[in-house]
């Protein structure tokens, strides 16, 4: 999907140093990429007469997600009114005092329509343009109707880009889904049994009611519970129990907050039992990384997203799905969870230095400020924005959002990922430059509420890092 | 699926001084959910063995034990099954068909697990099953000299049973294992 690095996409063609001063200002003067963003650019300026602090789009989520519905259509305007006409620094430099937004209005409502009937319409196509489905994508996709699970698996070539393969790819996939679990999350007794009763039928079944001595049977030598031999299907059983042990236990603390992860309802736990399998099964094909914590963060809201598909097929392989589609987005990063590769130039040491050089380019007095000034090193704060995706930074709509952004970049998501983390460090500079150490970091590792939408504009304006370019990967 | 470990008549420190090492090096913590002892282990010490195996132990009362407190005989569900343990010295004649089923119709059980005679023994008699998990240090009984060290380890699942013998014949570890199905459910309780 990465096409020549080198290629600098149209929307950071703007000239650069003076971003760096527009930023500060919180000003945008980008235009919409869609259309009909005239418009609406317009009714951005004339809120802002009205409400100096910004209007609707920049309330933050500051409450988790009970309020689903209407953070959508919040996000939902957001998306569509390009970009949300922006707020200034004044809003920005008073975090928590956001007002309430007017009532959503109609060319909100508008715009939101107008950008799920482009999606629908991109998807609907016999050949999809996985190109402009990235663009559309990064805008933010809709939070209804499925669409947003079907440009997920689109966006990481899950599915093919023609639709008439789709039922193919997808039942292939699938089944070999369910005969991966078969061989690999199997127990042993159902092992044992299966194995018996291929071994011909035992004449004990059959002969129920015949007293007497019990006949005994002779077993391969490594096939009884305690054996400790390796090849023993028990003893790879219980040598998996402590990785299983794990995984449960970091299943059990996955978003507390979301009725569809936690508590102990049946659907809830019918979910959770779908990722410890698919945890589990990635543990198993994957014995180098096994299972490491926070890998059930990044399964989340992957998983999420395709159970709530409205589609009833795809809700019900939404565990299949899941699986391929994780294993996908992990591909890149993977190297980030093995110890052993921390220190090499692929280990997440070398993506962190990475992020400080892409701060470096864009903001040197920041940069500058946090390296020498205050020290805080990028180690602190960034190792659980980059592995986890930035699962943990923010309220799970945003992630969402985010990851729609990242999952649209045609760069792939790790470049997407690390504007993302470089932006976070430049929407919050004034409060980083007023702190020292501690406040610092603490500010760092428990990220403010912010308008998600700045955020990615921001993230997307970015000058690239030209200085370490790698030509091939 | 359910592990039960069945064993018995181990007679520390009176008549063997330890389980055989080859069994010590099976038997780790962490695999077995309950552990079911026909009894006359003696001392405290293998008590307390027994309970770092397993947090579930259950044990009859043999009549060698210096634990006074243990039941004479005990039952248990596990899964479908209802197990029954006694020592079996109670039980006269020692290691007779047709009165260790007497006991199993008292208790009411599918499973009934004694010892008393040291000798592996597994029977199907009157709809239910009996088993003998022998001696797990091949102590000598009041019967016989000639033991081998055997326990039992049953694997329960749904309405199935694998019962896996273990027994050490000439220094090495033989394991069978017989295979037992419940033909009606009991009702839960």
């Amino acid at each position: 999907m990465l096409k020549s690095k080198l290629k600098i996409p149209d929307k950071t063609r703007k000239p650069f140093p003076d971003r760096l001063g527009s930023l500060v200002a919180g000003f945008d003067s980008r235009d919409g990429e869609n259309g009909g963003s005239g418009a609406a650019l317009e009714f951005g300026e004339e809120l802002e007469t009205i409400q100096p602090n910004g209007f609707g789009s920049d309330r933050e989520f500051e409450e988790p997600d009970d309020g689903v519905e209407e953070e959508c259509a919040q996000d939902e305007d957001a998306a569509g009114g390009a970009g949300g006409g922006e707020p200034d620094l004044r809003a920005r430099q008073r975090p928590n005092t956001r007002e309430g937004s007017g009532p959503v209005s109609v060319l909100e409502v508008i715009a939101a329509d107008e950008k799920r009937s482009d999606v629908e319409h991109e998807i609907s196509q016999e050949e999809i343009n996985l190109e402009k489905l990235q663009r559309i994508a990064t805008m933010g996709l809709p939070d209804e109707g499925g669409l947003r699970a079907t440009s997920w698996k689109l966006l990481l070539g899950y599915l093919p880009p023609s639709r008439k393969l789709w039922e193919k790819e997808l039942s292939e996939n699938r089944l070999k889904y369910a005969k991966l679990k078969e061989d690999l999350l199997i127990s042993p007794s159902e092992f044992a049994r299966r194995k018996n009763l291929n071994s011909g039928p035992c004449e004990t079944e059959a002969g129920s009611d015949v007293d007497g001595p019990l006949r005994r049977h002779q077993i391969a030598q490594e096939d009884h519970p305690l054996s400790l031999g390796k090849a023993s299907v028990w003893n790879q059983y219980f040598e998996n129990t402590e990785v299983a042990e794990q995984i449960d236990r970091d299943l059990q603390r996955t978003h507390p907050d979301m009725k569809f992860f936690s508590g102990e309802t049946v659907i809830s736990r019918r979910h959770r039992e779908a990722m410890r399998n698919i945890l589990l099964l990635f543990a198993k094909l994957n014995p180098a990384i096994r299972y490491v914590q926070g890998m059930n963060e990044v399964l989340a809201p992957i998983y999420y997203v395709f159970s709530t598909d409205p589609n009833e097929q795809n809700a019900a392989n939404a565990e299949a799905d899941s699986f391929s589609c994780f294993v996908r987005l992990l591909g890149d990063s993977v190297d980030h969870f093995c110890q052993q590769l921390d220190n090499s130039s692929v280990g997440i040491l070398s993506t962190i230095s990475r992020l400080s050089e892409l701060l470096k380019t864009n903001d040197e007095e920041l940069w500058r400020h946090l390296e020498f000034t205050t020290r805080v090193e990028p180690q602190f704060y960034a190792f659980r924005w980059i592995t986890l995706l930035l699962t943990q930074e923010f309220s799970f709509q945003s992630i969402l959002r985010i990851w729609d952004s990242l999952l649209g970049n045609p760069f792939g998501v790790q470049d997407m990922l690390l504007r993302v983390c470089c932006a976070m460090l430049l929407c919050v500079k004034s409060k980083l430059l007023r702190g020292d150490f501690i406040a610092n970091l603490k500010l760092l590792q428990h990220y403010p509420d912010i308008n998600i939408e700045h955020l990615l504009q921001v993230a997307m304006d970015l000058t690239p890092d030209t200085s370490s370019y790698r030509l091939s990967l | 699926m359910v592990l039960v470990l069945a064993l018995g008549d181990l007679h520390v420190p009176h008549r063997a001084p330890d389980l055989p090492a080859k069994f010590k090096s099976m038997l780790v913590p962490g695999k077995i959910q309950h552990i079911i002892c026909t009894g006359n282990l003696c001392i405290k010490e293998v008590h307390d063995y027994l309970k770092t195996l397993c947090p579930d132990l259950h044990i009859a009362r043999g009549e060698y034990d210096e634990e006074t407190r243990y039941p004479e005989t005990k039952t248990l569900t596990i899964g479908q099954f209802k197990l029954g343990l006694c020592h079996g010295h109670q039980v006269i004649p020692w290691g007779d068909l047709d009165s260790l089923a007497m006991l199993q119709r008292q208790l009411d059980v599918d499973i009934l697990v004694t010892g008393h005679t040291h000798q592996f023994t597994a029977y199907k008699h009157e709809g239910g099953v009996v088993i003998n998990p022998g001696s797990a240090t091949g102590a000598y009984s009041s019967i016989t000299y000639d033991v081998n060290p055997s326990f039992v380890l049953m694997d329960i699942d749904g309405l199935r049973v694998v019962v896996y013998v273990y027994e050490l014949i000439d220094g090495e570890v033989k394991v069978d294992k017989i295979d037992f199905k419940k033909t009606t459910t009991t009702t839960a309780h």
